[in-house]
């Protein structure tokens, strides 16, 4: 059980919200969503380390009945689903989105039962952890890739193919420039990608084990 | 925030190394003392013995009636604990365990979120942080303008040592001097240019400690707003001309950092107060500090520099500037690409200097800090809005790594904080180089001793050097590493074994529409040689933990 895969944080939040507030909650939503009130989300969109985010409203009629064995359940509240995935981990980002972008996390949240406010952070921090659904299983592709050596990747698929281009009848010096343009377009995309830095405490514990069984302090 | 009284802390109960910056006021001799306590009752009588020799935050003047102020002190001293020590002083279970896990795991213990393997690795590290059943609980620092003052309060510690009758423990022949011969401490000193002038260089010949964070609570003369503090989220730049606003030369640009990133029992930039040990009289005005002891291959520095030098377009020293950000006098490239415009800010920095150092009257003091400030803003106020590309300064460039000055954010007007992704990871930096080194030295005793000091270790000193210096995404730069101080994988491993993913490089973008570039094979030049996490009581907390009072009830 990790929200830890490759250079990848999944987060899964669950949290609470009245009957009454989920009309409400989606016209937010929606406002959010058309390009004149986006402004206040510009932050979560532009925050580099996010993979990606998504809020999904659940109904409490909604939840997966898989088994004709499962009790009914009688919830009390719907809930607002939220699933992203991020750079590092949560502690260690906490603070980039607590400071960084609170009103755009009080626009969405602020209806949900509970929800304390995105600063000071460690109410903030509590309401997050205590929602929190870890993953029991958590997949990803390419561990060495977090979302910004994806989009630097695709850059330099473009650049290369674009300069690959019509190789059998340019010149030398053509070539050249050409090579130089490319490299100058690319020059923000180009750093070496290699494996995540130790994230888990888990990790860690590993390592240590190793360390005495290897006889060293 | 803003309608808020101004922050008066209480500087004689906060300790010195936390608030001055005793190598600036020509205090250029250091030395470091590792101590053991072997008994509890006499290690607590040791620390009650101390405390009169403890130097505070206070400013140092000649006005009896500066109710901030207390006279120079020939030499400094400053204590810290790490968290063995404070088990071992008999502080209470509760107490213990309210401290932050990083502070109690140590240095070594998180050795694998600091990167420090193969040559960093601690079991390449000095004996005195190395050898079993040997545990560092107590570092004291020493500062003085001249060998003689700083014999003089060793010498005065020494005997407070010898009192304990093996109470409190010295650690012998741990460490090397210059010479190789085993001492009993750890030197550091200001480097000596060719006049034998003291300098603010390090061994790689950069001038270092230019910037240092500004926090509410700091008096004149302590530290500098333009830079020091964060982007002024509520004024950046009103009232001043159009095209002036969020110039970062402007103090209206800045604002003070909120006290609690560096002193426990203050408000912080997350508009609470920091996580402090119980009761929180034990942590108020206190902080955390990392001893690093950082050894620089100089030589392999210099080879680098000759042989890629060569070949960029730039030359050495351009070459040189890309690494850091800054020419190697201090003069930021963000504002200065030029080297020549560069040369001649830092001609003015030190002449600015030079009559600081000779100034005698008060009317003449006032005159020369006045002219230093003004020069000096040059090389704090500046930061990389007009350089999102990094064509003048790199984004893997180490002061724009370790400090982002709201470069971070793409758009900063999305955000409710301008900098907010930087104001958190901030540290106060002190320290010197020790040992002496030619241009050859790899082996050797030659480096800097490196000291951070925050609230939170984790989220300040720690994030910023697995985050910022030893990975890239957030600059997005993929896994670069901090072309100086990132710990780059040698290609081979001690036994010879080829290692995959070698990395070492960087990619310099070119300015003003030059081609990058691109940088490789850079060896690690920065080595851990030891240091550990302490804890900077107040001195309120000292007298407690000499008397044993302290009770989380």
């Amino acid at each position: 059980m990790s929200n830890i895969a490759g250079k990848a944080y999944s987060m899964n939040l669950m949290t609470p919200i009245t009957r009454k507030m989920i009309l409400i909650n989606k016209l937010i939503f929606w406002i959010a969503g058309t390009p004149y009130f986006s402004g206040a989300l510009n932050g979560l969109r532009t925050l580099s380390l996010i993979h990606y985010a998504r809020w999904v409203v659940v109904g409490r009629k909604q939840f997966p009945h898989v088994s004709p064995d499962q009790p009914e359940e009688d919830l009390e509240y719907n809930y607002m689903f939220f699933n992203s995935n991020f750079n590092g981990s949560w502690t260690q980002y906490v603070d980039s989105f607590s400071m960084a972008i609170p009103s755009g996390l009080n626009l969405l949240w602020k209806k949900n039962v509970g929800w304390p406010d995105a600063v000071p952070e460690t109410p903030f921090n509590r309401y997050v952890i205590n929602n929190q659904i870890w993953s029991s299983h958590y997949y990803c592709a390419y561990p060495m890739a977090a979302s910004n050596d994806v989009k630097a990747g695709q850059s330099i698929k473009g650049g290369v193919e674009e300069l690959s281009k019509g190789l059998d009848s340019i010149s030398a010096a053509d070539f050249r420039k050409k090579y130089d343009a490319t490299t100058k377009k690319l020059e923000n995309d180009i750093s070496m990608m290699a494996p995540t830095p130790v994230v888990s405490l888990a990790n860690l514990a590993i390592e240590k084990r190793e360390r005495i069984e290897e006889g060293k302090k | 925030m803003s309608t808020k009284r101004e922050t008066k802390l209480d500087l004689f109960d906060i300790q010195g190394n936390i608030m001055q910056n005793f190598a600036e006021k020509g205090f250029i001799k250091a030395r470091y003392l590792f101590l053991e306590i072997k008994n509890g009752n006499r290690g607590r009588e040791f620390v009650t013995k101390i405390k009169p020799l403890i130097t505070t935050s206070a400013r140092w003047t000649n006005d009896a009636s500066d109710p901030y102020g207390t006279t120079e002190p020939s030499a400094t001293s400053n204590i810290s604990f790490t968290y063995n020590a404070l088990k071992k002083l008999g502080l209470p279970i509760l107490s213990l365990h309210s401290f932050p896990d990083e502070f109690a795991i140590g240095m070594r213990g998180r050795r694998a979120i600091l990167g420090d393997n193969y040559s960093s690795d601690p079991e390449n590290w000095d004996p005195v942080w190395n050898t079993h059943d040997v545990e560092v609980h107590m570092l004291i620092s020493i500062e003085a303008k001249n060998m003689d003052n700083l014999e003089e309060r060793y010498n005065k510690i020494l005997s407070l040592v010898a009192e304990t009758n093996g109470g409190v423990i010295l650690f012998d022949g741990s460490l090397k001097d210059e010479d190789g011969k085993e001492i009993t401490y750890q030197d550091a000193h200001a480097l000596d240019n060719e006049a034998g002038q003291p300098t603010a260089k390090e061994h790689f010949g950069y001038t270092d400690g230019i910037s240092n964070p500004y926090f509410k609570g700091m008096l004149p003369g302590m530290g500098s707003v333009i830079g020091g503090g964060k982007k002024n989220p509520k004024a950046l730049g009103i009232g001043e001309p159009k095209g002036n606003q969020g110039n970062p030369i402007l103090a209206s640009t800045w604002a003070p950092l909120e006290t609690g990133e560096f002193i426990l029992g203050h408000e912080d930039e997350a508009q609470e107060y920091p996580a402090c040990p119980t009761p929180p009289l034990l942590g108020k005005n206190g902080s955390f500090m990392v001893y690093r002891k950082l050894h620089e291959n100089v030589g392999m520095f210099n080879d680098m520099l000759e042989k890629t030098g060569a070949d960029y377009p730039g030359g050495k020293e351009g070459l040189a500037s890309k690494f850091a950000g800054r020419w190697r006098n201090g003069a930021p490239l963000a504002t200065f690409p030029n080297e020549e415009d560069g040369k001649k800010i830092a001609a003015a920095r030190e002449a600015a200097q030079y009559k600081q150092a000779v100034a005698k009257t008060p009317e003449e003091i006032a005159a020369a800090n006045a002219e230093f400030e003004e020069v000096n803003k040059h090389f704090t106020g500046f930061d990389f809005q007009k350089d999102l590309h990094g064509g003048k300064c790199p984004l893997g460039a180490h002061i724009r790594r370790v400090n982002p000055r709201g470069s971070l954010e793409e758009d900063s007007a999305s955000y409710n904080t301008p900098s907010a992704l930087a104001d958190r990871r901030r540290i106060i930096r002190r320290g010197l180089p020790y040992g002496t080194s030619t241009p050859n030295s790899n082996t050797g005793e030659h480096g800097i001793i490196f000291m951070a000091i925050q609230a939170n270790i984790k989220r300040q000193f720690e994030f910023v050097t697995q985050q910022w210096m030893n990975y890239g995404s957030d600059f997005k730069l993929a896994n670069e590493k901090d072309a100086l101080l990132g710990n780059q994988t040698p290609d081979k491993d001690k036994d010879g074994n080829p290692i995959e993913n070698v990395d070492g490089t960087m990619v310099i973008p070119g300015d003003d529409g030059k081609v990058p570039y691109f940088v490789s094979q850079i060896p690690r030049m920065i080595e851990t040689r030891g240091g550990d996490y302490f804890f900077i009581p107040s001195l309120t907390t000292l007298e407690m933990l000499g008397k044993r009072i302290i009770d989380p009830t």
